[in-house]
């Protein structure tokens, strides 16, 4: 032993360990002074965002009222089950089938459907699950990396009220709107039809933050520095519609199993009361979790439920027309109040039109009265050849027939209300004549409007010449206590409408309103309302039924429109729909259960086809 | 007779101190907010350490009225009951985490290569003592001692515990640079461990550290076919390294180097310990987050808080402050060993101090350096600071011997 025995080696040796010792020393101090001092800033807010997680709080959709502050759309929690693909252990996932009490083959499919998605981002593996399914994954979730859940909500619909086309569904965003918005994120729904869809902005809301403290397991501790940093999602805004649910609700049952549209409003604001188009989808099943094999259903259903034939539709209004007419006629000249025509059975004009009412003298008000077609033939027969044409459409353009009447609903269309322009257009230059003109008088042939815009034009006459402006919000409530006047009820005098001349027409269609069936389905004990039926060819099957009406005739409260297509006379199909809600929308309730069940147990099959004002050929 | 100003008191201050700071350490692993997530065994690992210090003082005090013949008495003797007891151990030991490790004694649960460590010492000192010093000319003594210390780092592999197999792996050069091997060839012995280690960094760094050690062992030791097998050596160790990178480990280890060296490629799997290591201790800053107060510690996201990871608790819970003071004990234990060894005139008690000294400094620099990221993770515990009765009772016994070594060194004669 040499260093032993030797004291210099001894003293060398031992100086050469107590080197090495101090150099591993001094490595480690310099080695800890460069993390906790030279790089605290770097790891710091690394150990903060370890255990402080962001979850983005999502907000309330705003409520949907009717005109009374009854809630007609709300919100339910719904309970999902998360995934972010990078951080689940596939092998966990027959744990997770168990717990979610499914097959692990769905749930296979689900996670490679989000991986595709998304490796790194969260997304929703299941929504909608049991309250119980989502306890258990609450419980489970650290064992199970990747798997989170999340209290979400969808629409809620208290009411017997579905009101599908005003309201609309809420679908997921697509790539190109989360894309092209701040506000979207991926995975959002967002409304894509109706209300939700038009005032998207206002319900939607604003995210909120939470920071929560989480541990290695991703377990929730609960909020971070007692939730000061947290921001609370505000509340989406309130919309208070013109809706009144009494009249939706009896509007929705009176059309429930028949194709056609209806719209009800205050002619002097053009506030909507009630709007319905049938046959209409059930919203509720399109709120939560996609139903694909319902979509796929209302998709692909040949009576088209998802459009919406109250302001979409095109249909000729037949005899509905007759009362705007009248009042162009007057305003051109063609006819005074007093002018009277002679109806021989059938107008002759190149052939022979039909004429239903029996043959006699007929001025304005008995020609509504009765509808008789020949006096509204020889009217157009006069625009017709003395090139009024132009005129003539931008006249009944102005009642809101044929224009867009910028309701706050997507996919509004216009009518057709044809001008020379529109003419050659479709038939080609100077390839059009009279002969193709003069079914515009009585409403047929070209000239079509949607329910809407037949309800617009009602209101013009219910309410002395005034073009309203149809809406359904009137107000946006903010959370904040704010709130919007949306729709400035605003009204334009169409100007050339004189009092006299509506007036006659007035007389003539409460005169129309004493006659035959009309008399029967539409009365209303102490209620006077003004009205004119229309039944409308229809090449494709039976004829459309119309009706367009105002009540009470000294004050109207209400302008209506009813199309039912193919339901043969409007008298006996659109009109008892549109007195029974007027009735109950002037009154609360209903007094006539026999017309109650006409309309209930209403069938279209039994109406007569042949008995319908039609162009006959000249034999 | 024992006379108690003989005594090295400092040592046992530093001995003191290490493990009170153990145990608050402890405390706040097991005991603190995070003892939600923990099973109930687990937070009794503070309590049990409690009864493990009680039991070791007691020892630590017994050795001191020992002669100290008696150690070298027993050398031989002890370390063959320890090779029988951990051969033992690999058949009937009480398997945990893929290792049968402790063996079930009189109800207490020993494991058993802490004490094989100690035998070893023993054992390896006994043996040099009675010999002349190694050199090359003495090249079967060398064999020998490499034999009595290999032998149990193949049962301890065996064990599957690598990192204690490597600790007293290290012991080799310890002794044998003490036994009189010449400085340029103790310097070669260890060079393949350096070199590898920078090799592992950068091929580059590789490079430069062998050309350095070449140039030192040319200069301690001006012998060309020993600087030639220096050069030879580290070309082969830094090639060599390249490949076993890249051809011989298995995906899992090489996942482990490749963790080390960036932490960051993989933070969700294997560099996820040392990310959560280094994040501990880097967000503690100079003060520290407080006594039971650390994010990474309370919330688990630290493995093996109580053992392998202790010193992050105590770096993120009490910063700089109390991870430097850490290394100054630890500093000052080494140096005052160190101290008593050198002033020591028994070759026996030398090579013991010495080489529980080096123990002490390699556990050291394994968990430290593991825990800051210095080097790869190899789970070794941190001396008198980890969770671990069995460590803490033989690493007390350790000093002890030492202790009662410096004690006696008047009346210990320097012959055998």
């Amino acid at each position: 032993m040499v260093r032993g025995r030797n004291p210099n080696n001894l003293k060398t040796s031992i100086r050469i360990l107590q080197a090495i010792v101090l150099i591993g020393v001094m490595v480690m101090l310099v080695r800890i002074f460069q993390l906790q001092i030279v790089d605290y800033e770097k790891y710091s807010p690394l150990s903060m965002q370890n255990s402080i997680r962001l979850e983005v709080v999502n907000p309330a959709r705003g409520l949907i009222l009717d005109r009374n502050g009854t809630i007609l759309v709300d919100n339910q929690p719904i309970y999902s089950v998360t995934i972010t693909p990078a951080n689940f252990n596939m092998a966990k996932i027959s744990r997770l089938a168990d717990i979610l009490k499914m097959d692990e083959e769905i749930v296979l499919n689900r996670i490679r459907e989000a991986q595709q998605y998304s490796w790194h981002r969260t997304s929703r593996l299941f929504t909608e699950v049991s309250f119980e399914v989502f306890s258990d994954i609450q419980e489970n979730a650290w064992q199970l990396p990747g798997i989170g859940h999340k209290v979400e909500s969808k629409r809620n619909y208290p009411l017997d009220l579905k009101a599908s086309h005003i309201m609309g569904y809420l679908r997921e965003a697509s790539r190109e709107e989360y894309l092209s918005s701040s506000h979207i994120r991926l995975g959002d729904r967002i409304g894509k039809s109706g209300l939700e869809m038009v005032y998207e902005d206002f319900l939607r809301g604003e995210l909120g933050s939470s920071y929560l403290k989480v541990n290695a397991y991703g377990q929730n501790l609960g909020s971070f520095n007692d939730g000061e940093l947290n921001i609370s999602p505000s509340k989406g805004a309130d919309l208070i519609t013109t809706l009144d649910a009494e009249v939706q609700i009896l509007a929705e049952k009176l059309m429930e199993g028949k194709t056609g549209g209806l719209v009800a409003l205050d002619p002097k604001t053009g506030a909507i009361i009630s709007m319905v188009s049938a046959p209409q989808y059930d919203i509720e099943r399109l709120a939560g979790r996609m139903d694909m094999q319902y979509w796929q259903s209302i998709n692909t259903d040949t009576k088209t439920p998802l459009f919406n034939r109250a302001i979409s539709t095109r249909q000729p209004p037949g005899s509905t027309f007759k009362p705007f007419m009248g009042l162009v006629g007057l305003h051109l000249g063609l006819v005074t109040t007093e002018t009277e025509i002679y109806n021989s059975g059938a107008y002759i004009r190149g052939r022979a039109y039909r004429d239903l009412a029996d043959p006699g003298d007929y001025n304005l008000e008995s020609a509504l009265a009765y509808s008789s077609n020949t006096y509204f033939l020889w009217m157009m027969d006069r625009i017709a050849t003395r090139s009024l044409l132009n005129q003539w459409s931008s006249l009944i353009q102005d009642f809101g027939i044929g224009p867009r009447n910028n309701i706050d609903l997507p996919f509004e269309t216009t009518g057709i209300v044809p001008d020379s322009t529109y003419m050659n257009r479709n038939f080609g230059v100077r390839k059009w004549g009279v002969g193709d003109l003069m079914s515009l008088g009585i409403g047929q042939g070209m000239v079509s409007a949607s329910p809407l815009q037949m309800a617009v034009a009602t209101a013009s006459l219910a309410n002395g010449g005034y073009r309203v402006h149809p809406h359904l919000v009137s107000q946006i409530r903010h959370t904040n206590g704010d709130v919007d006047q949306t729709n400035p009820e605003e009204k334009k005098k169409i100007e050339w409408i004189r009092e006299e001349n509506l007036d006659a027409v007035k007389r003539g269609m409460k005169a129309s309103m004493q006659i035959g069936g009309t008399n029967y389905f539409a009365y209303i004990p102490d209620i006077e309302i003004h009205g004119k039926t229309g039944t409308a060819q229809n090449p494709h099957g039976l004829n459309h039924g119309w009706f367009i009406a105002y009540a009470p005739a000294d004050d109207p409260q209400i302008a209506i429109a009813v199309l039912m297509e193919n339901s043969g006379f409007g008298s006996v199909s659109a009109s008892p729909i549109a007195s029974l809600l007027i009735e109950q929308y002037l009154t609360g309730t209903t007094t006539r259960p026999h017309i109650m069940n006409h309309v209930l147990n209403f069938k279209p099959e039994g109406a007569v086809v042949n008995d319908v004002p039609e162009e006959v050929p000249v034999p | 007779m024992i006379n108690s100003k003989e005594f090295s008191w400092p040592v046992l201050l530093v001995w003191f101190a290490l493990t009170a700071i153990g145990l608050i350490a402890i405390y706040s692993a097991t005991q603190g907010p995070v003892s939600q997530f923990l099973p109930e065994y687990i937070q009794n690992n503070f309590s049990r350490q409690i009864v493990w210090i009680s039991l070791s003082l007691f020892i630590l005090i017994a050795i001191q009225f020992t002669s100290p013949r008696t150690f070298q008495g027993v050398a031989y003797i002890f370390y063959g009951i320890c090779i029988l007891l951990a051969i033992i151990t690999i058949f009937v030991g009480i398997e945990v985490g893929g290792g049968r490790r402790w063996l079930s004694i009189f109800g207490m649960r020993l494991q058993i290569s802490e004490f094989l460590k100690l035998a070893t010492v023993l054992a390896v000192a006994n043996y040099l003592t009675h010999k002349r010093d190694i050199s090359v000319g003495n090249f079967k003594t060398a064999l020998t001692t490499v034999m009595i210390i290999l032998v149990p780092v193949i049962i301890i592999v065996l064990q599957n515990d690598t990192g204690t197999a490597l600790v007293l792996l290290a012991l080799i050069p310890v002794v044998l640079f003490w036994s009189g091997l010449p400085y340029g060839l103790s310097l070669l012995i260890i060079s393949p461990a350096l070199i590898g280690y920078f090799s592992v960094i950068g091929l580059l760094y590789g490079a430069i550290a062998a050309l350095i050690i070449t140039i030192t062992i040319f200069l301690l030791q001006k012998q060309t076919w020993l600087t030639a097998s220096s050069l030879l050596l580290g070309i082969v160790v830094v090639i060599g390294t390249e490949v076993a990178l890249h051809q011989v480990l298995q995906p899992h280890q090489r996942a482990r180097i490749e963790a080390f060296v960036n932490p960051s490629l993989d933070p969700q799997g294997a560099g996820w310990n040392v990310l959560q290591a280094t994040t501990a201790i880097g967000s503690g800053g100079l003060q520290g987050k407080g006594f039971t107060k650390g994010t990474q510690t309370q919330l688990r996201f630290l493995p093996e808080q109580w053992t392998d990871f202790v010193y992050c608790v105590i770096g993120e819970e009490f910063g700089f402050m109390g991870s430097s003071l850490v290394l100054l004990l630890y500093a000052a234990l080494f140096l005052l060993l160190l101290r008593m060894a050198g002033v020591h005139k028994h070759p026996f008690a030398q090579l013991v101090i010495v080489s529980v000294t080096f123990l002490y400094f390699i556990h050291f620099v394994i968990n430290i350096g593991s825990a800051t990221a210095v080097l790869p993770i190899m789970g070794v515990p941190l001396p008198f600071v980890s969770y671990g009765g069995s460590a803490f009772l033989a690493n007390t016994i350790m000093l002890a011997i030492c202790l009662n070594l410096d004690l006696y060194r008047r009346s210990f004669s320097i012959y055998r």
